[in-house]
């Protein structure tokens, strides 16, 4: 409102009051929109290219390109192994981020509240440490721990069997899990603290037990949380490829050719880079899709946070 | 209340406050047994690193460790310890790219008028959520024909990866940082970098250390970027190392849990480091603010 205000600026000094543009303003934009547009438009925008091409890693098409149209697209279309790679993405994001972390992080936060300090503490740190450590660590931890002679094999009383390559998927799907718990175990603490403790007394003064105080009160004062978690869970694990790659390297078979996996593979193993580009690209579109959805998330909480 | 993210505050656990008087119920033994139960399923992964690491006859199996703290020398045998370098190489510059044009941008957006800041702070902001994985093939295919495969351009490009979120970041401390001193330094013509250098960064200094942190540990953890975009092998950072180490054909448990430790214990005193600015709030706590 009061930004374009056609008020004569004093002859001597500028009002400092007033908001306009200033021309050095552009200057310290400039390297880091620069950066930016590098990578985010320029990149992005040559990914979306190399994706309509005949452009592969090694032999004449690797010098000599040129814009083959719908080609990629038709293959995409039959591609019955990205159709597959699609749905284990779906497993894998909806079962580790989703469901597991947020179910998890949900279930840890709450069980925190009631329980004894060093316990409360123990498991803090432990989902803590888990959520901080580099994808690399994980997927190592996670690989010891689920080959023959690791720990879940004999967890499970046959230290000769494979978890790993008998149910690939859940185990690539648990590491990540692992990882992620702690940021959502982190958002739910912070919610839960937030919900006013007068409703939830009110509530148990008219005899409301214990699970219908959930059901009725803290629960549906979460469910922004629980959106923004799932949101932010799906981002991640749409991101991850690390865990995946090293765990599992996509196997056995095309068990856990998540579609980051699928990419790298059709790109840098079979030399078809146009192709594993146009894979990459399904993957953007994706998390255009839910990045527009969390940021709606997120605005909407601060214009509610900016009337209250 | 402005700042978009607010559901995280920087979190004390030990802070919890209890209002109701603790009783000894079923349901509380039950809740305590349940969440006991989950941190130590959850522990069981990192208890088996911790024991190889320092177990002479280490195996992927979880066991009472024959102690020593060779393992700790020879993982750091045949080249590796120098990736360890090379990662901090790495970290290090993409650290001062994403920090140095971050902090310039996020001033401009706490301070300035811009048009459409609102959108394109949202811009900004879902820029950060773009896997950069999913883009290695067009990058790979930029860096090998101007011929960037080594070290420092794939330093660079980390730096541009964590910059979006790291711009937001240091936009939410800068805003809580009172304009009064600006101000007056800009009636005394003071200029805008000497602004920025002598009374901004100071005073959000926490943040702008939070999101070189940020910054940091995102290029130290990366593997499928320099995987691809280092072609030079003595120039690829441990995270690679890892994976040539763990695919050896005679595996060395005690030296990969040990190598393991040793390249993730600067991502956790990092955020230890963060978690004390913030009095043992958390990391994410001011990330996402």
């Amino acid at each position: 409102m009061t930004s374009d205000a056609l008020t004569a600026a004093p002859p001597q000094g500028r009002r400092l009051d007033k908001r306009r543009f200033e021309w050095n303003t552009s200057l310290l934009l400039l390297p880091a929109g620069i950066l930016i547009a590098a990578v985010f438009v320029y990149a992005v925008g040559y990914s979306f290219y190399i994706g309509l091409t005949n452009l592969s890693l090694l032999g004449p098409t690797a010098v000599v390109y040129h814009f083959t149209g719908a080609a990629n697209l038709s293959r995409l279309v039959h591609d019955t192994f990205f159709l597959h790679s699609l749905w284990v993405t779906f497993l894998f994001v909806f079962g580790s981020g989703v469901v597991g972390a947020t179910v998890i992080g949900l279930a840890l936060a709450l069980l925190m509240q009631k329980a004894l300090a060093p316990i409360r503490l123990a498991a803090a740190a432990v989902a803590m440490i888990a959520f901080m450590l580099p994808p690399v660590t994980i997927a190592v931890v996670w690989y010891a721990a689920s080959v023959p002679q690791g720990t879940f094999a004999r967890l499970f009383g046959n230290p000769n069997s494979d978890p790993l390559f008998s149910a690939p998927l859940l185990f690539v799907s648990l590491a990540n899990m692992w990882s992620l718990v702690g940021l959502a175990m982190l958002l739910f603490v912070a919610a839960l603290r937030n919900v006013p403790s007068d409703i939830t007394e009110a509530a148990r003064l008219e005899r409301a037990g214990a699970i219908r105080r959930f059901t009725s009160v803290t629960l549906p004062l979460l469910k922004p949380t629980i959106v923004t978690s799932a949101l932010l869970m799906t981002l991640l694990s749409l991101a991850n490829f690390t865990i995946v790659w090293l765990m599992t390297g996509g196997g056995p078979g095309t068990a856990t050719s998540i579609l980051p996996v699928y990419s790298y593979q059709q790109g840098f193993q079979f030399y078809h880079l146009a192709y594993g580009a146009l894979l990459g690209n399904v993957m953007l579109i994706l998390t255009a899709i839910f990045g527009v959805g969390y940021v709606k998330m997120a605005r909407g909480k601060r214009q509610k946070g900016g009337s209250s | 209340m402005t700042t978009a993210i607010e559901t995280v505050p920087p979190v004390d656990v030990k802070g919890l406050t209890r209002v109701e008087e603790r009783r000894v119920t079923g349901p509380a033994v039950l809740s305590n047994l349940v969440l006991g139960g989950i941190a130590l399923l959850f522990a069981l992964p990192l208890l088996w690193l911790v024991l190889a690491s320092v177990d002479k006859h280490a195996s992927w199996s979880i066991a009472i460790p024959h102690f020593t703290l060779s393992n700790f020398g020879s993982s750091l045998a045949d080249g590796r310890g120098s990736s360890l370098v090379a990662s901090l190489e790495l970290a290090a510059i993409a650290t001062v790219v994403g920090t140095v044009t971050g902090t310039l941008a996020a001033y401009a957006f706490s301070r300035r008028h811009i048009p459409w800041k609102g959108p394109a702070l949202l811009f900004v902001l879902l820029l950060s959520a773009v896997p950069i994985n999913v883009i290695i093939i067009p990058v790979y295919q930029i860096f090998s024909q101007a011929g960037w495969l080594s070290l420092i351009p794939t330093a660079i490009f980390l730096g541009i990866t964590g910059l979006p979120f790291e711009i937001w970041m240091i936009k939410n401390f800068i805003d809580a940082v009172p304009t009064e001193l600006e101000e007056a330094a800009r009636v005394e013509n003071v200029g805008t970098l000497r602004i920025i250098g002598r009374i901004v960064v100071p005073l959000a200094a926490p943040g702008i250390g939070a999101a070189a942190i940020y910054g940091f540990v995102n290029a130290w953890g990366a593997f499928l970027i320099p995987l691809v975009l280092i072609s030079n092998t003595a120039q690829q950072p441990a995270a690679i190392t890892v994976y040539s180490f763990i695919s050896a054909a005679e595996v060395n448990y005690g030296g990969i849990a040990a190598f393991s430790i040793l390249y993730s214990l600067p991502v956790l005193g990092l955020y230890l480091v963060m978690g004390r600015w913030f009095r043992g709030g958390f990391v994410l706590g001011g990330a996402l603010k």
